[in-house]
């Protein structure tokens, strides 16, 4: 069957290019365009999947995702940004979204994504995997919780390969795992970056702009 | 301009002790109201000239009745004055001085800066002036009163211009602002926009330069990127080199970081043996697309060019090709970093560049 999805972006240039890239691969049931238009609908439609942008005009992206998954937690959220700041993104991230993919990802890896999220797993764009490692690193300098705080060398070595542009599938391949595993890792690494209590997460995503 | 706030003086019921006077004004000039209440208190024993001003000031915000108030006012003034051994005409002389001066400034009903100033207050204050001085007035007290006028007419004038300049100073950096931004705009996005329409047939082109506008007013409104070519990062150089390849050869360029260092000669190598690395990938992989990741770490910057393309077999590269050898792999070698380069034809390529940080 395929996913149900709601899209929610205020930029309706966007929408429609979004939706027509998607093409048959989703079925798109509800769009919104703010915060407030946003939660009833999810609520009202309750979705496999909501491709959320990181900016609203009246709030971000966390706002929706903080309203909607105590009523609705089996809706699954993506987040869709040009927004490279990384405060914004881990904002998004902590607030529960399972994933962040940039704009211009291609309508295929688009739809790969939202079947990814869809069955639970995790997705980060290179990019994410950056700022994971990233705030991941300043974080054992400090020191502090490690059984949370830390990567293991092996979901570090995933977030790396991740990083420089390797696909699922070619990590597996490369480091001899299977595809399932590689998406356990980087579920793993999301679920640290969600329940890390620790304030350099946070922290380092506000200096990390300033760098 | 805006008036001049004054300070509105009512009575404070909440805190008072009588009937709030001392409170009000606490609250009115922003002072402690202990200090209030020990003014209150010396003039009190000055002739109960304390008591008097209460009343006045109680008379005037219970029923507004000002000329009671004045009145009231006087007669306390003369009381302190005559505490302090001032004689008759003395004190008469000073009380012309405080009349003459509160029909100057009252024109205009406020003590606004801008409002007129009456000439009759002026003469009158003068004549108390004269009858004062000589009436055995303390030497000091005349030259005061002259100062304490002059004070009270240049006072609020000067006050206007102290406002003036800093609503001209703010006015100023807001404009210097936005014509900042104008510019900015002008120079980057509007000339794109242009660009955009004249190449409007060429869609690689369009989102190339598409993509490198966007990047570029990121930098400026997140700050990630310092202004023109100046790069001061890694990141921020090679995301100025990663639109460079795009605009140049049509492809997009995915970056993607951790950590970040300062630009110095070794680091300056990397990016331009990475700048090799994109453009070869841009020219000869196929690809629409290509992944650059640049790792910083305590002893190591590393930066990774991916691409999906076509790939090479190294063997099969004519040696007049100097591209690899000299750009990527001699350039790293010189500021004393590796450079590997992993190729599987039809797989695609990866080149990696390693420097290690003690010897950059």
């Amino acid at each position: 069957m395929k996913p149900r999805i709601v899209l929610v972006d205020d930029h309706t240039l966007f929408l429609a290019g979004v939706r027509a890239e998607l093409g048959d691969s989703v079925e798109v049931v509800g769009t919104a365009g703010s915060v407030a238009e946003a939660v009833p609908l999810i609520k009202e439609l309750d979705p496999d999947v909501v491709l959320l942008d990181v900016h609203l005009p009246d709030g971000g992206g966390d706002a929706v995702i903080n309203a909607v998954a105590p009523d609705r937690p089996g809706v699954r959220f993506l987040a869709l940004s040009v927004s490279d700041a990384a405060e914004d993104v881990i904002a998004v991230i902590r607030a529960g979204a399972r994933g962040y993919v940039t704009k211009t990802i291609s309508g295929e890896e688009l739809a790969q994504a939202i079947e990814r999220v869809r069955s639970g797993d995790a997705v980060f764009s290179p990019r994410l995997a950056g700022f994971a490692l990233d705030a991941f690193r300043a974080g054992e300098r400090v020191g502090g919780d490690a059984e949370l705080n830390e990567l293991t060398p092996r979901e570090r070595e995933v977030l790396q390969l991740i990083a420089r542009g390797y696909m699922y599938k070619e990590i597996a391949a490369r480091l001899h795992l299977s595809v399932k595993t590689v998406e356990s890792h980087v579920s793993n690494v999301l679920r640290k970056l969600q329940l890390s209590t620790r304030h350099e997460l946070t922290r380092w995503a506000t200096q990390h702009r300033l760098v | 301009m805006s008036a001049m706030a004054l300070p509105r003086f009512a009575l404070d019921t909440d805190r008072r002790a009588i009937a709030g006077v001392c409170a009000g004004i606490a609250r009115a000039l922003g002072v402690d109201l202990t200090l209030v209440r020990l003014v209150f208190a010396v003039l009190g024993l000055a002739g109960g000239a304390g008591i008097l001003l209460y009343l006045a000031l109680w008379a005037y915000a219970r029923a507004r009745r000002i000329w009671l108030t004045v009145l009231l006012a006087f007669v306390s003034g003369a009381l302190v004055l005559g505490a302090i051994g001032l004689s008759g005409s003395g004190i008469l002389g000073i009380a012309l001085v405080g009349v003459g001066l509160w029909l100057a400034l009252r024109r205009g009903r406020s003590l606004r800066p801008d409002a007129p100033v009456s000439y009759w207050g002026l003469g009158l204050a003068a004549v108390g002036v004269a009858i004062a001085v000589p009436g055995g007035t303390p030497t000091l007290l005349a030259p005061a009163a002259v100062a304490a006028a002059l004070v009270l007419l240049v006072g609020p004038w000067l006050w206007r211009l102290v406002l003036e300049r800093d609503a001209e100073r703010a006015a100023r950096v807001r404009s210097d602002e936005r014509s900042d931004v104008a510019a900015r705009v002008h120079d980057s996005v509007l000339q794109t926009l242009a660009l955009i329409q004249r190449h409007a047939q060429e869609p690689q082109r369009v989102s190339a330069l598409a993509r490198r506008q966007e990047r570029e007013l990121r930098g400026w409104l997140y700050g990630d990127l310092p202004h023109g070519n100046g790069a001061s990062s890694l990141e921020a150089a090679l995301s100025t080199t990663a639109a460079d390849v795009e605009e140049v050869h049509g492809v997009r360029v995915e970056l993607a970081s951790a950590g970040d260092c300062p630009v110095d000669d070794g680091v300056e190598a990397v990016v331009l043996a990475a700048r090799e690395a994109m453009t070869n990938a841009a020219k000869f992989a196929g690809v629409e697309e290509i992944d650059v990741y640049a790792e910083v770490t305590e002893d190591t910057v590393a930066v990774f060019v991916r691409d999906r393309g076509s790939g090479f077999d190294r063997a099969a590269v004519p040696g007049d090709r100097r591209g690899i050898v000299e750009s990527i792999e001699g350039r790293l070698e010189r500021v004393g970093g590796r450079a590997t380069i992993a190729s599987t034809p039809g797989e695609g390529t990866e080149v990696e560049l390693r420097l290690p940080r003690s010897a950059s």
